[in-house]
């Protein structure tokens, strides 16, 4: 019983780690329509700021550092080549996004090489017990900080200005700019909040169980795109459920490999996907996604 | 005298480098005062009312000429956002409400651009007294609201950052009649409270009572100018916008003219059928939109649906179509039993319907649009089409020419080749009507087919529907708000009100029906 809580635990922390992610592609897509596939090289990048500057500088400054340099980032993806390009069109974006990560992460693989930098984090390889169930701390760490994430994010949403404006503005920008919001605002805070929701994911998928910062943690970022989707692609809410669901079940699926061994080696780097498309099958629009059936 | 708050000077707005929407459009509008723009479709209206909120860059219109002053400033080189500022903001056509917002989020983003709070709620608060309505249904989602709802919401939205000048594009599209008088009283309050309107309104009535001055747009220049009263006095104006001919059944349908030669021929013998709905009732979660609704359409006649906003005239359209399910209850057309079979397979039965809220291609041109009405009907196979063969040339032509009389026959012959995205609301209202006609149908159900039509248009739309009922010999079902369309074209009216039917009769007996006048028709009609 305490294994399966022990995976539970694992599996719910994980989830709230993607839901992190999974959380900047909404708000990128809802806020500038951009399916964006560098994501995984801008957290990349935070992880890597925080693993070089936690030496000279003090871990929680670099965290600072990193959080605020994935973000601009962001903004800067956004500014120079998101609102420049002649057409706004979907398609066009995700390619351009494509290249921006591969030229991201070619750099970043450069300056990594073949090490994996240790992100120095306060609680290294800790772990905590309580009631048998035993968690890494920077996953307990990471459940507690990603909670309160979400909860500043709610209140954005739900009770400043700006933030319902952001949500005017995602859903009809036409309109939103006769009420006087700027479209270019509510774009770059799109991007920068996802940046720095992904570099805050990549400082705890670079810290134990993980050994630390390497090119391959940016195909982490993946692991949400089937959290996202099933979430229903522009539903906040339905990011951090999809991410719940995707991360309790990829460990629940390594947890239990050896009993599940007739399905084959690996299952838990294909289960995410196949949950997605069980999902899609019954509800194709995700768990919260707006239906494409409107009132006819 | 004093500059006026907004002046127009010469301005040319095209689109795209190609079409010109507006050719040296000169138009001001006094502080304090209610100013409207009459028009047709595609005159134009939109298009000013985007120019001077300086938002045509998201539909790819540009100025190319002219000038837009508002109160002693340039607004050239400025955005939305910096004219918002400058205290002018403009309510879109179609409302365009945050569905997915509550009604105070709504609001809240209206009021973007406040900054003090004290001020922001001291608006809220004037939105609230304005409509009371709004500050009773705060927390509910946007979306749910009724059409009457929205369009408030609409306009307190805009009210929130108290402008200087409020644009209004068609605030009374869609609504009921009585609704249309009371958005005309709450514009006439907004006024007394110190805020000048700029209004683009279809329904001229309401919109020459609202108005001090009015402009007629006839294809992008300005053809007549002058106070509302006299151009509510000019001939003209009296007969393509107003409508002075009253609502008189007999009278109207005399004067039709003859056989307006549409020369439409059906390639089957299909005939019009009898269309019975019994006992009708459709819920959607705890929400009854029909309840016990029963009427019957006779073979080749024209039956109206009338009714408040919301009273579920689009759902029993929409029911009969076989876009939704009925939960209990029967329609019948002749002998199959539609309540039991999917869209495609009533569409087969020779049923055709148009959209509230348009649902064309809007990337292809309209002459597509049509073509695809005749899908139905055409007979060459995928393949010969592919291989170009003599016969599948042969048929193109044939369907070409067929398309084209049916534009001809609606008046959008010369808009064959524009992209539908192009169109205004009122055209793409009849290229819908004409895809729906391409297909060939014995039964035709019309969503509001002359919402955002002058009178003029809303006549030519009423002609068309009678020269294709007479040559097609086809039954027409239509849900309308315009009533002296309804009474002048209709045989039998239905009014729904709540989801239940309230009357029916010929249109005299229904105009007279004291439930009618008090839930839907109001003090206007009496």
């Amino acid at each position: 019983m305490s294994y399966f809580l022990t995976q539970l635990a694992n599996g719910l922390s994980y989830g709230l780690i993607l839901g992190l992610i999974a959380v900047g592609f909404v708000i990128v897509f809802t806020s500038t329509g951009v399916l964006n596939f560098a994501h995984g090289s801008v957290l990349l990048t935070g992880a890597y700021l925080v693993a070089v500057l936690h030496d000279p500088i003090g871990f929680w400054a670099a965290v600072v550092v990193g959080i605020a340099g994935a973000a601009l980032l962001g903004v800067l993806i956004n500014a120079v080549l998101v609102r420049n390009l002649a057409e706004a069109n979907p398609g066009t974006a995700a390619i351009l996004m494509l290249g921006v990560d591969i030229l991201l992460l070619t750099e970043l693989t450069r300056r990594i090489g073949n090490r994996v930098l240790p992100i120095g984090a306060p609680w290294g390889a800790d772990v905590v017990t309580l009631g048998g169930v035993t968690l890494p701390t920077s996953r307990a760490v990471a459940a507690g900080l990603a909670v309160l994430v979400f909860g500043l994010l709610w209140f954005l949403f739900a009770r400043t200005g700006f933030g319902v404006a952001m949500r005017a503005a995602a859903a009809d920008g036409d309109t939103a700019s006769l009420m006087g919001i700027r479209l270019s605002r509510t774009g770059a805070a799109g991007w920068a909040l996802a940046g720095a929701l992904a570099a805050i994911a990549g400082i705890f998928l670079a810290s134990f169980p993980a050994p630390g910062v390497a090119p391959a943690l940016a195909i982490s970022a993946f692991a949400a795109i089937p959290a996202w989707v099933l979430g229903g692609f522009d539903s906040v809410v339905g990011a951090i459920v999809g991410g719940l669901i995707i991360g309790v079940v990829t460990a629940l699926a390594v947890g239990y490999e050896t009993q599940l061994h007739f399905l084959g080696r690996g299952l838990g780097e294909v289960v995410p996907y196949a949950v997605m498309i069980l999902v899609l099958l019954v509800r194709p629009s995700g768990l919260f996604g707006r239906e494409e059936a409107v009132r006819a | 005298m004093p500059d006026p708050l907004l002046s127009v000077e010469d301005l040319t707005v095209e689109y795209g480098g190609a079409v010109r929407a507006l050719r040296g459009v000169s138009l001001s509008v006094e502080a304090g005062s209610v100013v409207a723009v009459l028009g047709s479709n595609g005159a134009g209206k939109t298009t000013l009312l985007r120019a001077v909120s300086q938002s045509l860059g998201s539909v790819g219109g540009r100025v190319t000429a002219g000038r837009v002053r508002f109160d002693g400033r340039d607004l050239a080189r400025h955005d939305a956002s910096a004219a918002v500022r400058a205290g002018l903001v403009q309510v879109p056509e179609g409302r365009r409400i945050f569905r997915d917002l509550t009604v105070e989020e709504n609001l809240r983003a209206g009021g973007y651009t406040v900054r003090d709070a004290r001020a922001r709620r001291a608006a809220t608060e004037r939105v609230f007294r304005l409509f009371p309505i709004l500050a009773e249904r705060r927390h509910q989602r946007g979306g749910l609201l009724s059409g009457g709802q929205q369009q408030m919401l609409a306009m307190g939205r805009a009210l929130m950052t108290s402008p200087k000048l409020l644009l209004l594009d068609e605030p009374s599209l869609g609504l009921a009649p009585q609704l249309v008088e009371q958005i005309g009283d709450i514009i006439e309050q907004i006024h007394a409270q110190g805020t000048s309107v700029l209004l683009i309104e279809q329904n001229a009535a309401m919109g020459l009572r609202v108005a001090d001055r009015a402009y007629v747009l006839e294809v992008g220049v300005v053809s007549t100018r002058g106070s509302s009263a006299e151009l509510a006095a000019t001939d003209e104006i009296r007969d393509r916008y107003l409508g002075v001919a009253a609502p008189d059944t007999d009278h109207v349908v005399q004067d039709a003219p003859p056989a307006a030669a549409a020369h439409l021929q059906r390639s089957t013998p299909a005939r019009a059928q009898e269309l019975r709905v019994e006992d009708l009732t459709v819920r959607f979660g705890g929400i009854t939109a029909l309840s016990g609704v029963s009427f019957t359409v006779g073979a080749g006649t024209v039956h109206a649906l009338i009714g408040p906003n919301g009273a579920g005239k689009s759902t029993c359209i929409n029911v009969l179509g076989g876009a939704y399910r009925a939960t209990s209850g029967t329609v019948h057309y002749g002998d199959a039993a539609v309540t039991s079979l999917p869209a495609h397979r009533i569409a087969d039965l020779g049923v055709a319907r148009t959209f509230q809220n348009i649902s064309l291609s809007l990337e292809a041109s309209v002459e597509d649009n049509l073509l695809v009405g005749r899908h139905r009907v055409m007979r060459t196979r995928t393949s010969a089409q592919a291989l170009r063969l003599p016969r599948a040339r042969r048929e193109e032509r044939a369907e070409r020419a067929a398309v084209r009389r049916i534009a001809d026959l609606l008046g959008i012959a010369p808009l064959l080749d524009r992209a539908v995205h192009t169109l205004s609301y009122g055209d793409r209202k009849r290229v819908e009507m004409g895809r729906a006609l391409a297909s060939e149908p014995t039964l035709l159900l019309l969503d509001e087919p002359v919402a955002g039509m002058t009178h003029g248009e809303s006549a030519v739309m009423a002609d068309a529907i009678r020269a294709v009922q007479r040559e097609l010999g086809l039954s027409v079902l239509l849900v309308e708000h315009d009533m002296p369309f309804v009474m002048g074209l209709a045989e039998r009216v239905t009014v729904l009100d709540f989801g239940k039917r309230i009357a029916e009769g010929t249109p005299r007996e229904v105009q007279r029906d004291p439930e009618v006048l008090r839930a839907y028709l109001g003090t206007a009609a009496a």
